[in-house]
This record gives structure tokens, sequence and C-alpha cells, in this order.
């Protein structure tokens, strides 16, 4: 698409834009249902809880810069690091993922008006903010949860943790579920019926295909960790025994059930950075993927086989030899789906005419930290080895590695990439470069030598540690570390402030990319696409032939869907056109059903349960008057 | 409409003849269809691992029961089961009718279930309370998912409740419209999977005395 | 250790072929294709084969193999036949129980074996979950409640191995590390005889006022001394209390300053720790010193 409309495409155009008029202000925004203005929304709470977490591990870090640190308590210690991992995990990594990245471009990127559920898409946004908002409550009243993101009983039961830290946990585990539960519905309803009549499945972008991936691994991953923590709290709340052994029940039940989520979690944590990685890397190579069906197989068996693995996780508890070395052989084959992409991205790069611009960067420094990463892992996979290290900082390393190096770099890089596109302007390319040095040096000085500490014998969580012990020079390391990468971090975010109101227009296309997305003026108009986009192959912005016909029937007036909020859904393998649905617009109900829900929460954790009854039947009433005008047009 | 083949605008659907006629024209299953489906996917996975924790439970405790608790009654838990899986029947045809467009034979169809799966938790809650005075969830681990895992059961059954009393309601309000038609598919797979969860729910509960 | 050197290296291997590659990329972005091959899409997806699958799968057959298969047997829990004597380790918040069964021995935080011999250690908990860990000598292994996990200590060499807790236990996790001595086997067995003794009476005037202090400030409720009426079990055994080099599980040195310091005000040294603030004055507390001190 031009970014000058012809003469005869004006009028179609001008219709679109009248039904679809972005309601203004704040009033706008509460009610929005448009998944471009979702995502945003997403984008900037994330940010705002990533600086959260940023800031509880910079005091991490100074606390532990020397030995017998003085700066936290160990009361508060406990709750720092506590809220640093919920805060990373289910506060940040995976909203920015699928809640900012996912909702903005999944629709864009295979031809579609919105999200299935836009409505619902909606509420997954308030309920993720207002449970965010719920566990950091925890913290501004003094009691943040402060047992460890994992939260092991019988440390975590009423008898040794008798205040609501842990409730605030609990409570806010299900909660934020509740959200992730909706929003991979959501996608896998998307990706499966809305794409652009002829985009079969082996014509959608990989970035799509590692979201399927992620909305389903996170469908029957929840609820395993709602479950364990329903237990937890009826255990605290009700004096119920699910994980008390002196009256039959089992602590280890709680973390088998923690890790039966807790496994798939990360590779959910992972896949769409996988799907990050393959957006940028064609675009930046100027080539198709290298074997493209094989890259899509193995994003979909890296989330199926990260169910079968948990028990990794905990090769101390005393399981029979038998068991450990099942999941042992299991984890170990999680390998070959990852070096099957890893290798086809470095050799779509190798093989490509690479343009090392800073996205690229980030996803090279993602390569090579996911290598790192991985290689630990498979390390850990090795029984004996593990038995020694676990629980020690070489865990710590291993997991930031693959978080902080393979997840969060390739949202960074996906930050500059996508910059332009969602605001109209180029970022700048010299800071973009220097902040990408900062953040990658700052990443290895901070955690590479935590291999070194853990092997020495350093355990994590642990509050401060003795000198003398050979750990000391290497915890000083890595909290200079840790004050270079916040500093490259801060000018990532300074420098897209700053290119927001001052950065050169940037067009539809400033990289030449490969997906529909890039067709789009920059930002998006409201409606994505005034003509519902043909669709030839996975690289529909190089097919020139489907971008130009596309333009001829704007002219005309073909496929325009202006009849309302109109988008049209196929069948679900094909893509063959099957009917044009009617999409909602502006709606208050989800944000007042995520705010009755907030009720109920809070009620709870306050122990006031007939009010959270009350909140509940609120809630289901909420619920009805969402359906009683049905859709309108 | 120029440019389009012959698709249907499905939301202009609010008669229930047009309704019926928009349903069997779709190639694939409807949006809500799917949204439904997908719910109940991570609800056979919530029950999953409670069904799990029971066994888990089981196989690793000395006695199960423990001492002093009886195994449960088998009979009427089987048979009240037996009758909420029956009520899966009407519900199919009430799916069927709504994609034929009869909007009266849907809403008695809902109805007869509706009348069967109160009674059915009416017994379930008598029995229940009937357990809670032999022995509780804070006397045991035992005890703890004995009682959660029927709870969380039928507070599945009491939500399908609702939902009954919800799509009937729309209904006779709003008729059967194209959204009201899939709510309506929507609802039948509904109970057709937490029926399906009852019966291994039962089983459940009952494997100490089968 | 030697498994660790050994997948380091193949881990370097790897890293350095994939960097290499990586710095070809650099290096050729301006032409397209394979460095010798030029531009053939089926050698670049053979290439993936290679990488991605054919050799992980030959790597990782042996790591597993080799950890998995072959010495994972080293690391299980030993067999009780093939071990020459029990040591039960209690952990809780935030010390180490250790007991000799067969004897009367009880101890905290220090554990004494011979050298050259199989010790099974049966660790289990009294309150959370622990977990016991010589890095020098063996694994660590959970200490959780309900399970009586087994791991093997057995040491060639004499000296002095450090312990500690890894997992998460509460405020000072960070303070419960333990010391294991190997000895010779004579100096293990009166080391033994002498833990399995009752308390030395005192010798001194100060260390009588101590002990009366000891059994009246609520020190007995709370600490065991066998044969005497103190015999509270929330805290370590101390018994023999000034053989132990260091105190509240290695967190401070056992002299009388230090021991002085920490009767005073616990939770100063150790914030969180179940030792109340007794309010005792100077002088009771050098008296209780002196009586520790004594308890050799």
């Amino acid at each position: 698409m031009a970014t000058v409309i012809s003469p005869r495409a004006k009028p179609h155009v001008e219709r679109l834009e009248r039904i679809w008029t972005e309601r203004p202000g704040l009033v706008g925004w509460v009610t929005t249902t448009d998944h471009k203005r979702i995502g945003i929304m997403y984008f900037f709470t994330a940010l705002a809880f990533f600086g959260a977490g940023g800031v509880e591990a910079l005091l991490i870090r100074t606390q532990l810069i020397g030995p017998n640190g003085t700066l936290l308590s160990p009361q508060a210690y406990d709750e720092v690091f506590t809220m640093h991992g919920i805060t990373m995990i289910f506060l940040f990594v995976i909203p920015m993922t699928t809640g900012a990245f996912g909702n903005y471009l999944v629709p864009l990127m295979i031809g579609a008006r919105d999200m299935a559920f836009p409505r619902m898409n909606a509420l997954s946004y308030w309920i993720y903010l207002f449970s965010g908002l719920f566990m950091y409550l925890a913290l501004l009243q003094g009691h943040a949860p402060n047992a460890g993101w994992f939260d092991y009983v019988p440390l975590a039961s009423k008898k040794f943790d008798p205040g609501n830290n842990i409730d605030f946990y609990g409570y806010g585990l299900i909660f934020n579920g509740i959200s992730s539960t909706a929003a991979s519905i959501n996608f896998i309803v998307t990706i499966f019926k809305m794409r652009a009549p002829g985009m079969s499945l082996n014509r959608m972008p990989l970035f799509c295909f590692a979201f399927l991936a992620v909305a389903f691994a996170l469908l029957f991953a929840l609820p395993s960790l709602s479950v364990a923590a329903l237990f937890l709290e009826l255990d605290r709340q009700l004096g119920f025994h699910f994980y008390d052994a002196a009256f039959g029940g089992a602590p280890l039940l709680w973390q088998n059930l923690f890790w039966i989520f807790g496994h798939p979690e990360v590779y959910i944590i992972i896949l769409p950075a996988f799907g990050i990685a393959t957006a940028i890397i064609p675009t930046f190579s100027h080539r198709r993927m290298v074997f493209f069906p094989l890259v899509a197989l193995a994003e979909i068996l890296v989330a199926f086989l990260g169910f079968g693995v948990w028990v990794h996780h905990m090769f101390t508890v005393g399981f029979a030899t038998v068991t450990t070395v099942y999941f042992a052989a299991a984890s170990l084959i999680i390998v070959i789906p990852s070096a099957i992409q890893l290798f086809s991205w470095i050799t779509t790069i190798l093989t490509g005419t690479p343009e090392f611009k800073t996205p690229l960067l980030f996803i090279v420094g993602f390569i090579v930290y996911f290598i790192i990463g991985g290689l630990s892992g498979v390390t850990l996979a090795a029984i004996p080895f593990d038995q020694q290290v676990h629980d020690s900082y070489y865990v710590v390393a291993h997991f930031h590695f693959v978080i902080f190096g393979a997840a969060v770099f390739p949202i960074l890089g996906g930050m500059y990439f996508w910059f332009p596109k969602v605001t109209g302007r180029m970022y700048n390319e010299t800071v973009g470069k220097v902040s990408f040095w900062l953040t990658f040096a700052g990443t290895f000085i901070t955690f590479f030598p935590m291999h070194i500490v853990g092997i020495l014998g350093m355990p994590r969580r642990n509050y401060t540690y003795p000198g003398g012990l050979g750990w000391s020079l290497l915890n000083f390391i890595e909290s200079i570390g840790a004050y270079i990468l916040a500093s490259g971090l801060v000018l990532i975010v300074a420098n897209l402030a700053v290119s927001r109101f001052r950065g050169a227009p940037a067009g539809n296309d400033p990289f030449e990319g490969d997906t529909l997305e890039w067709s789009t003026t920059s930002p998006p108009p409201p409606y994505n696409y005034p003509v519902i986009p043909t669709v030839s192959s996975p690289y529909p912005m190089w097919d020139e032939e489907d971008r130009k016909r596309d333009n001829r029937r704007l002219e005309r007036g073909e496929g325009l869907l202006e009849l309302g909020h109109e988008t049209p859904a196929s069948t679900v393998q094909d893509a063959q056109w099957d009917e044009i649905l009617s999409m909602p617009s502006y709606s208050i109900w989800p944000p007042l059903t995520a705010l009755m829900l907030a009720g109920v929460f809070t009620a709870l954790v306050m122990q006031h349960y007939f009010i959270a009854l009350g909140f509940l039947v609120a809630d289901g009433l909420t619920l009805i008057g969402w359906h009683h005008k049905g859709v309108r047009t | 409409m120029k440019g389009t083949p012959a698709v249907t605008r499905s939301s202009a659907a609010w008669s229930a003849a047009a309704a019926g006629r928009v349903s069997r024209q779709r190639m694939a299953q409807p949006n809500g269809w799917w949204g439904m489906a997908l719910f109940l996917c991570a609800e056979v996975a919530l029950f999953g691992t409670l069904i799990g924790s029971y066994f888990y439970l089981d196989f690793q405790s000395h006695q199960w029961p423990p001492a002093g608790i009886k195994p449960p009654g088998v009979v009427l838990p089987l048979l009240a089961t037996a009758a909420l899986a029956l009520t899966s029947l009407p519900m199919l045809h009430a799916a069927r009718s709504a994609r034929a467009g009869r909007r009266g034979s849907v809403i008695a169809l809902i109805v007869i279930a509706l009348v069967v799966q109160c009674c059915y938790l009416a017994l379930q809650i008598l029995l229940f309370r009937h357990d809670l005075n032999q022995f509780t969830p804070q006397g045991s681990a035992y005890g703890s998912i004995y009682f959660t895992l029927l709870a969380v059961h039928h507070a599945h059954v009491l939500f399908g409740i609702v939902l009954d009393l919800t799509v009937l309601f729309f209904l006779v309000y709003r008729g059967l419209t194209n959204y009201w038609l899939i709510g309506v598919r929507g609802l039948a797979l509904y109970w057709h999977v937490v029926n399906v969860l009852a019966v291994i729910v039962v089983f459940t509960q009952l494997s100490p005395s089968l | 250790m030697l498994l660790w050197w050994w997948m380091l290296a193949a881990a370097v291997v790897v890293f350095v072929g994939a960097a290499v590659m990586l710095v070809l990329a650099w290096l050729r972005r301006g032409s397209p294709g394979l460095p010798w091959f030029g531009e053939r899409e089926d050698i670049s997806e053979r290439m993936v084969l290679l990488f991605g699958i054919g050799i992980p799968i030959v790597v990782l057959v042996v790591l597993f193999g080799v950890s998995d298969v072959y010495m994972v047997g080293q690391t299980s829990p030993p067999n009780p036949r093939t071990t020459a004597m029990t040591i039960d380790v209690i952990g809780h918040q935030w010390w180490w129980e250790v007991r000799y069964p067969g004897t009367d021995a009880v101890t905290a935080n220090e554990i004494h074996i011979p050298v050259d011999t199989r010790v099974n250690v049966v660790a289990t908990t009294g309150d959370v979950i622990h977990s016991f860990w010589v890095p020098a000598l063996n694994r660590k292994i959970d200490m959780i409640p309900g399970l009586k996990n087994r791991i093997l200590l057995y040491a060639t060499k004499t000296g002095q191995y450090r312990g500690q807790c890894s997992q998460f236990c509460g405020f000072q996790h960070a303070h419960m590390s333990m010391w294991v001595f190997v000895q010779s086997p004579a100096a293990y067995r009166a080391w033994l005889a002498n833990m399995a003794a009752p308390a030395r009476p005192p010798t001194t005037a100060p260390a009588r006022v101590g002990e009366q202090l000891f059994m009246s400030s609520g020190c007995s409720s709370c600490h065991q001394l066998r044969g005497t009426s103190a015999t509270g079990t929330v805290g370590p055994d101390l018994t023999h209390v000034a053989t132990r080099t260091s105190l509240a599980a290695l967190t401070i040195p056992n002299d009388p300053a230090e021991l002085a310091a920490w009767i005073r005000n616990p939770q100063a040294i150790k914030p969180g720790v179940r030792m109340p603030d007794l309010g005792l004055s100077p002088q009771q507390v050098n008296a209780l010193v002196a009586y520790l001190d004594e308890l050799k």
C-alpha cells in the first residue's frame, strides 16, 4: 500500500475511516477493544513492571556486592528476590510477549482486522493490570510474598509463614492465570479462524506458529498452577492438609504441581522470542528462512515436549534413580528441536546478505546467549552434575542466560524493529547500536561469573555470604555488570522515547520486511487493511504481484468489507473464506468485569468471604450484561 | 457486495430460520464454538490435575482412606452421575434443533436437561453434607482432596446451570439469533465435557470402594 | 568434577563453532550463499539437519550414557549393607542436629567421620524443606517432611569440609552451614566417646554461677545439656559446645567474645533466628560464657 492514496481509492478509505473512528481521550482507551491499543497498553504496563523488577534486581546485586552486606535485612531481601521472580515472569515477560507483541502483531500478520474475541482481549489486559496491582499491594503493605517465586511448602504454609504474604501470591496467581487463559483461547481461535482467505497454515508466518504453540502450552499448563495455588490457599485459610505430611499429605505434591506448570512455563517464555527472531532474521538477511517447515515443526515440538520433563527441577528430592534417568533423557531430547531452529537461524543469516542493524544485533546477541544458556541447561541434565549444582548460582546463571539473554533480547530487538511501524518514526541507529553493546556486555558480566561462583559452592537465595570463600570478587564483578546492564536498558528506553517525538518519519516499510504488517501505513489505521489481502506465500510482502493486485482491488472498491466493523473468518487449514463477522467496538464490560474480579480476590485475601461471594455474583451479572446486546455492528 | 464470493454476513441473521441457514452453510466451526472447546481443554487439564493429585496422595499413603474413615457408598453417586450423563441427550438434540432453526424445541430441550441437572446438584449437595458429618477436610489429606475434588465438580455443574438459565433467558427475549445459536452449541459442548468428567470424578471418588 | 571438564570442553567446541559461523556471516555479509558452496539451498538444509539433529543426537547419547547411566549410580543413596555406620542429620530452621544412632552422642552443626569409611547419612527435617550439601564430598540431598532420604559420605583424605543448606528455608538460610571433620579412626573414636559423655560439671566459681543462670534464665527450655536438668530440644544440644569451632551454624567463630555478643543479642548477629534476647546483664553473660567454655 502506498502512503499516498490514489484518488480512486480515496472514497473507499474514507468510508472505512468513518466506520472505524477511534474514540478519543481516556474513555477511548479504557473502553477500547482494538488489538493495537490493547497491545500498547500491555506494552507500557509490562515495561513499568520490568522497571520494578529491575529495581528489585539492582537491590539484590547491591546487597550482594560484597560479603556480609547490610543494605537489606533478611526479611526484606526475601521479599525483594521473591517479587523479582514473580514480577519478571508473570508481570513482565509473558504479558510483554503475548500481550504486547502478540496482540499487536498477530492480527496484522495474518491479514485480519482484529483478534477473534476483541472484548475478551481487553478483559485479559484489565485482569493482568489488576492482578499485578493486587500483588504489588502486598509490597506496599510491607508483607510481600517472601518464600521465593516457587514458594515451596512447608515454608509457604501458614505455620511457617503466618502473615498474608503468601496469600497475595496464591490468589494473585489464580487471578493472573485467568488473563493468560483467556488470551491463549483468543490467540488460538484468531490464528485458526481469522487468517486472510488464501493464507493456508503452511503460508502462515513463523511468528504466528510460535504464538500458536505458546497459546496451547499456556492453556494446558496453567491449570496445574491454579490447582497448586488452590490447594495452598485451602491449606492456609481453611486448615486443609494437601501438603501436610503429618496428616497424610505430601509437600512434594506442591513441587510436582508447580513444576508441571513451571517447566512448560519456561518454554512459554522463550517461544515468542523464537517467533520474534524468525520475523527479524529473514527481513535483515534478505532471504527466506532456511528449512521453514522444519522450523515451524520444531517450534511446536518444543512446546509439546516441554510437558514431559518437569522432574528435572527436582533431581535432589530423593526420587528413585530410574525416575530421574527417564526425565533426564526426556530433557535431553528437547535439545533437538532447539538445535534445529538455532542452526536454521544461523544458516539463514550466513547465506543471506545480512544488514547488522540494531534489531539484528539483538537477535545475534540472543543466539549467542541462547547457545550459552542452552549448553548450561544440557549440563544440568547430567544428573550427578545437577545434584551438585542444583540450587546454586550455576542454575541462576543458566536461567538468566535463557530468560534474559534468550527471551528478553528478542523483545528488545523487537521493540526496535517494530517501533517504526507502531509510531511512524525511526529510532536513532547509532544510539541503538550503543544500547545493544552496553546491554550485551552488561548481561555477560553480570551472569557469566555466576556459573563459576555456583560451582564454587555459593547457594542461591542467600541474603549474604561470608568472605574468604572465593565468592567475593566474582559477586563484585556481577554487581558492576548489573549496573552496566541497567544503563543499557535505560538507554534503549531513552532512545525510543526521544525518537517517538523527534525521529525521522519511517514510512510503511523501512526494512523491506516480509510479513503483511509492513504493507500498512505507520502506524496502521484502526481497520488495519482497507482491502483483505491476497496471500500466496509465507512472505507476502515479497510477493509483488499480490500487493499490486490488492491496490487494484482497493481502487475498484472490492473486498473492502465496509458495511460495519467487519472482518472475514476462514476455515482452519486451507483458509477458505467462510463467513463475514461483525466485530464489537468500544465496550465498558471488559474493564467492569475485571474490576469485579479484582473485588473477589481482594476480599478473599482480606478473608471477607461473603463480600468475595458478592463480588462473584456481581461479576456474573456483568458477564450477562456483556452478552445482552449480542454483537453490535 | 463487490469482489467477494457469496459469503454470509452471519451477524445479520436475527431470525431463527436465518440463523439456522447460516449455521448449515458454514464450513468451519464458528469462533464461539472454538472458544468454548478451548476453554474446556483447560478445564479438562484442571480436572486431570485434581484427579492426578488424588491418586498421588493415594499411592503415597499407607492407608487410603485413613483409619476411621469409611470408603464411600457406591449406589447413589453412580445413579446420580448416570442421570447427569444422560442429560447430554437432550443437549445434543437442542444443538441439532438450533442448527435447524427450531427455537421452541431448543427451549424445551434445555429446560428438560436443566431440571435433571438441578435434581442432580441437589442430591449431590445432600450427599456432600452427609459425608461432612462423617469426616472433614481438615482431618486428613484424604478429606481435603475428597471434598475439594467434589466441590470443584459441583461448582462446574452449578456454573452450567447458570449458563442454562442465561441461554434460556436470551433465547426467550432475543430469539434464536446467529449469536445465541452458537451459544446453544457452546452450552451443549460444555455439558458433554462436564458429563464425561462427572463419570471420571465419580469413579475416582469411589475408587476405594470399587 | 571430571564430568564437568568434559562437558565444558564439548560446550566450548559447540559455542566456538556457532560463533565462527556468526563471524563468517558478518564477514560475508555482502555475498549471499554459503562459503565455498555458494547458493545451494539443499546444502543449507542438510547443514541444518546435521548440526540440528545429527550431531546433537550423538553428543546427547554420549552425555546421557556417561552421566545418567554410568555415573549416576555413584550418587545414588548407598545400599545399607555397603556402609559401615549411620548418622542422622535433622535440618531445622537454621541449624543442623546431628545424632549418632547406637550411642548417646548428639551434637549440632559439626559432623565427624572417620576417613576411608562409608557413612550412611539419613537426612530428615524437623520443620521445612532443607538440603544437605557438602560440595567436596558428594551431591546434595533434600530433607523433606515425611521422607527419610539417604546419602553417602565417603572421604579418603582427612581434613575439614564445609557444608551448607541449599534449599531456601527462610530468613537465615544464608547462615545455615556446617563443618564435616574427617579424622583418623582413632581420633574419631575419641571424639565420639567424648560426645557421648554427659556434660562436665563446672569447676570455677564464675562457671558455677553460669550453670545456675543457664537453668534459670530460660536457656534450658531450648537447649539440652545431657546429664543435667536442661532438656530443651528447640535449639542445638550444647553438651560439648566448647569443642566446636564455630557457633550458630558457622555464623560466628567459637571464642568467648563472640559467644558473649551472641548471648547478649542474637538478633543483631543473625536477624530472625529463633533465640530471643534474654535481657541479661553483662556480668550474667560473662558467667554463662565461663560455664559454656568449660563444656568440652
